[in-house]
């Protein structure tokens, strides 16, 4: 290689090192946070000016699965979720066909009408939730929880099942009939199988939502409806670092899977909850 | 077609449409609703209308205060997820080594509960955290630990943080939706990369960037759970708005009038802020 | 000692497993306008890429005008260039793209505005100075794009399928144009096009690519009349091919008798032709003649049976039977017509007939 070369190569490679640098400390940036709470979560002794604590224990998990009934809270928190799927689904399906497969006149309205509980802060309009909750005798139960949690999970159903509802030809449904397919064996084998990504998708965005949902929880919530978020909050308000890291970490597991399960297939724009037209 | 199938075919549509609407009704627009007609009430009365609670708020000294504060969050998460988004985005779209993993890393901020991020980083940040181990270690006239937790820059940092993905998001698919031959045509040209970078590309991508940025802007302004846990002192227009309900007896009507003044704020940012977004750019 | 104003000396260039260009050296003249032809992915792009250095070789040297510019960055090799897709930037108005590069170069502003105009007149669209490339068509594009590549006199202008996205009367309109502007500028060109009767039209040498490598450069004419391997005749035009063997050379004449499928045809000889060899011999099907069945034979004249016929309006097209089986295609000007099964008479005329060298 000429001299020349050699220099140009050199000059790539400080570059190159700057730009790792760079990346490495978003890495740092993102990852260091989670990687305190894990080792709060399980360091016993760690007060003085240390980088790691002296010792482990898994006493912390101990003390929150018992004492603060982390299991009891998960299960509340799930079957809250469960809830807020169905109800979401059950919105989203119906609102994604006719988005997606029928001319509507305002279409653009509406779906950015549909999508401003995701825009207005969930303070302003959970204040009015709470009020008609309380009337209504909803405060602290589930189905009361959930619902308040689907103003929040039904926006995203519906804008991944009005793209997936799009994204089915018509002229697949019309290929089936001509083989002589009837309504209800096209639906099942053609109809499902091709939306089915698509409503699993929208399931897996809902109870994510609803799984890591806290304002409308704290504003509907109960003794008996403690999610994970809210229990995490009063843990923070409680001041015990480590068990509140130790409830943390499997609060988070759930959003994890999820990401892990989805990277492979969903575009990074769907999930930041981002619209077309802003 | 015949027209008494046009009118059934708008009958299904309407009827599936009626799920969405109903949920949209009950559970936003009904209670915002709601939230308008008690920030008119007199507290903890059904009757009778009452402009108080906005005077009294906004005559507050503390009220500039708050909607300064929310502001200055809000602005500076969004300047600072900008800036960042540019240099990050710029770095990813050559694809370096690790790029898919560092995609993944842009999204993890909106995974995961804002309330984990937000322990995490008063953790991270606070006097026995990493970062002030590592000030004090390697910075040499740094010799006690900075208080980073419950300060103004600190919520700033803790909202870029949080927030950050969604201009990073939109910025990257602006970027790679660029045609190369454009910026060939600027090398040709005779433009080095910073001039490529100023001239050519910065402009293109300005429209993605702010749309963004939009994004960042509201989920800063509207944010909650972390100013509850990590404001310490201060208190954004969310937490004063949950504040008002802490008081025993609750008070409805304050609270409701705040969360009003919050979102005509924030509606008119927003529309202020389209505006400049639809200027032609230089 | 010829005036090379470009060359590639055996630039090799890989992407994986994938060699793209194999040891390529061309050398193009200062003044010429050189194609580069070949289908796609014969490696002409990244030809072309290596000169403007958007590739880096692998190995192998570019010089430019007497300087070995392999290592020297795009944007200091003072060349302009016009793209495929136009490239314009679609932010800034006609006047602000040819703007450019007078502004990259801190140009003073009236010089720039007198310098832009000068251009913007060169491609008749002073009109459009503030429009957007959005509002105006795909040739106006074009020609802005030209005027931009041209509005800092470069010495080396570099054309990339400039015409491939317009359609096919604006390309012959804007080919008389391109030639001319650059012409008019005596600027060394390099054009990179898969269409063949562009690159014959246009070019004052051409130089056929195939998988990474260069076949053959030559003036239109030699590359159409004297193909110098079995690709170039296949690729430029169209042809006949014919397997044969050598039975006789005269040397004095500079004429051989090569047979195949059974017929004796009457062929020019280059000076290595020799007794037994094997050649490859190509004909033009339009300086084939066809004769009724009736005529008289002749020196390479067979007889035939019409196979396919297509009439093409000012040509047919036909597929005609010689020998053993040897089917040839044939095109004639379309005064006589000849009909499926109808026995005819091929001609070949000898100095239409060509032996490629393997």
């Amino acid at each position: 290689m000429t001299l020349l070369r050699q220099y140009l190569r050199a000059l790539l490679n400080a570059r190159k090192l700057l730009i790792y640098t760079f990346l490495l400390s978003f890495g740092l940036m993102i990852y260091t946070p989670f990687l305190i709470i894990v080792f709060r979560s399980v360091g016993r002794g760690w007060f003085g000016r240390m980088w790691l604590p002296p010792e482990y224990t898994l006493d912390w998990y101990r003390w929150a699965i018992e004492v603060t009934d982390i299991p009891g809270i998960t299960v509340n928190t799930l079957i809250i979720a469960a809830l807020a799927v169905i109800m979401a689904t059950v919105i989203g399906i119906p609102t994604g066909w006719a988005f997606g497969r029928r001319r509507i006149p305002g279409k653009e309205l509406l779906m950015a009408m549909i999508l401003l509980p995701r825009m207005i802060p969930p303070i302003a309009f959970a204040l009015g939730v709470a009020q008609i909750f309380y009337r209504l005798q909803l405060i602290d139960t589930h189905f009361g929880v959930a619902l308040a949690h689907v103003a929040v999970c039904a926006p995203y159903a519906i804008l991944v099942l009005s793209a997936t509802f799009e994204g089915l030809d018509e002229r697949v449904l019309e290929a089936a009939a001509v083989c002589g397919a009837n309504t209800l064996r096209s639906f099942f084998h053609i109809v499902l199988p091709l939306i089915f990504p698509g409503i699993l998708s929208s399931m897996i965005f809902t109870f994510t939502t609803s799984y890591n949902e806290f304002t409308l929880t704290l504003m509907t919530y109960g003794k008996d409806t403690v999610t994970l978020p809210v229990r995490t909050y009063l843990a923070i308000g409680e001041g015990y670092w480590e068990v509140t890291s130790a409830m943390s970490i499997l609060l988070i597991i759930p959003s994890l899977v999820v990401l892990f399960m989805i990277q492979r297939q969903v575009a990074p724009e769907k999930l930041v909850g981002g619209f077309k037209g802003v | 077609m015949k027209s008494g199938s046009t009118r059934r075919t708008a009958l299904v549509t309407l009827v599936m449409l009626l799920p969405g609407l109903a949920g949209f009704f009950g559970l936003f627009f009904y209670p915002m609703m709601v939230t308008v007609v008690r920030s008119l009430r007199p507290e903890g009365v059904q009757v009778g209308w009452t402009s108080e609670h906005y005077i009294s708020f906004l005559m507050e000294p503390r009220a500039r205060e708050v909607i300064l504060l929310t502001f200055v969050l809000s602005v500076g998460a969004t300047l600072l997820s900008i800036l960042f988004s540019v240099v990050l985005c710029l770095v990813l779209r050559r694809k370096p080594q690790g790029n898919r993993f560092y995609r993944l890393t842009m999204l993890i901020p909106r995974v995961v509960p804002g309330l984990i991020g937000a322990l995490g980083l008063l953790l991270l940040f606070g006097s026995r955290g990493w970062v002030n181990l590592f000030l004090i270690e390697f910075v040499p006239f740094i010799d006690e630990p900075l208080s980073l937790n419950y300060t103004v820059p600190g919520l700033i940092i803790f909202y870029f943080w949080l927030y950050f993905p969604f201009t990073a998001v939109t910025t990257l698919s602006t970027l790679e939706a660029l045609d190369p031959a454009i910026e060939e045509a600027a090398d040709v040209s005779g433009a080095n990369r910073w001039q490529i970078l100023r001239h050519v590309v910065l402009p293109l991508i300005m429209p993605g960037i702010l749309a963004g940025s939009v994004l960042t802007f509201m989920a800063a302004f509207g944010a909650f759970s972390i100013p509850l846990i990590a404001g310490g002192n201060y208190r954004p227009l969310s937490v004063e708005i949950y504040r008002q309900i802490n008081f025993t007896p609750a008070r409805w009507s304050a609270a409701s009038a705040r969360a009003m003044i919050m979102a005509v704020l924030q509606v008119a940012f927003l529309s202020i802020y389209m505006r400049i977004l639809r200027r032609p750019v230089v | 000692m010829p005036d090379y104003m470009i060359e590639l000396r055996n630039v090799t260039k890989r992407y994986g497993d994938v060699i793209a260009n194999d040891n390529v050296t061309l050398k193009i003249l200062r003044g010429e306008l050189m194609t580069l032809l070949g289908p796609s992915g014969c490696g002409k792009t990244t030809a072309l890429r290596c000169i403007t250095g958007h590739n880096i070789p692998d190995e192998g040297e570019v010089w430019i005008d007497g300087r070995d510019v392999t290592n020297v960055p795009t944007h200091k090799r003072e060349l302009g260039m016009v793209f495929q897709n136009f490239a314009l930037f679609p932010h800034m108005t006609v006047f602000a793209n040819v703007e450019f590069p007078l502004m990259i170069r801190r140009m003073d502003k009236d010089e720039r505005r007198e310098r832009v105009m000068e251009a913007l007149r060169l491609i008749r669209m002073e009109k459009y100075e503030r429009h957007y490339p959005r509002q105006v068509s795909g040739g106006q594009q074009q020609r802005v794009g030209l005027a931009r590549a041209l509005v800092y006199r470069p010495k080396v202008l570099l054309l990339d399928e400039p015409l491939s996205n317009l359609d096919a009367k604006l390309r012959e309109e804007m080919r008389f144009e391109i030639r001319d502007l650059i012409d008019r500028l005596g600027i060394t060109a390099v054009y990179v096009t898969h269409d063949q009767a562009e690159a014959l039209a246009l070019s004052d040498r051409v130089a056929v690519m195939n998988t990474g490598h260069i076949e053959q450069v030559g003036t239109p004419s030699e590359i159409y009349d004297y193909p110098q391997s079995r690709f170039v005749a296949d690729f430029i035009g169209l042809s006949d091919f014919i397997e044969a063997t050598v039975s006789s050379v005269d040397r004095a004449a500079g004429m051989g008798v090569v047979r195949a499928n059974g017929l004796d045809i009457e062929i020019p000889a280059p000076p290595s032709l020799s007794t037994g060899e094997r050649v490859l011999v190509f004909v033009r099907p339009n300086d084939v003649d066809l004769l009724p069945g009736s005529s008289r034979g002749g020196t390479n004249v067979f007889p035939g049976e019409v196979g396919k016929v297509t009439y093409l309006g000012d040509r047919n097209d036909y597929r005609i039977v010689v020998g053993e089986g040897l089917e040839l295609r044939v095109q004639t000007d379309g005064k006589e017509r000849f009909h499926e099964g109808e026995p005819v008479k091929v001609r070949l005329p000898a100095t239409h007939c060509r032996v490629i060298p393997d």
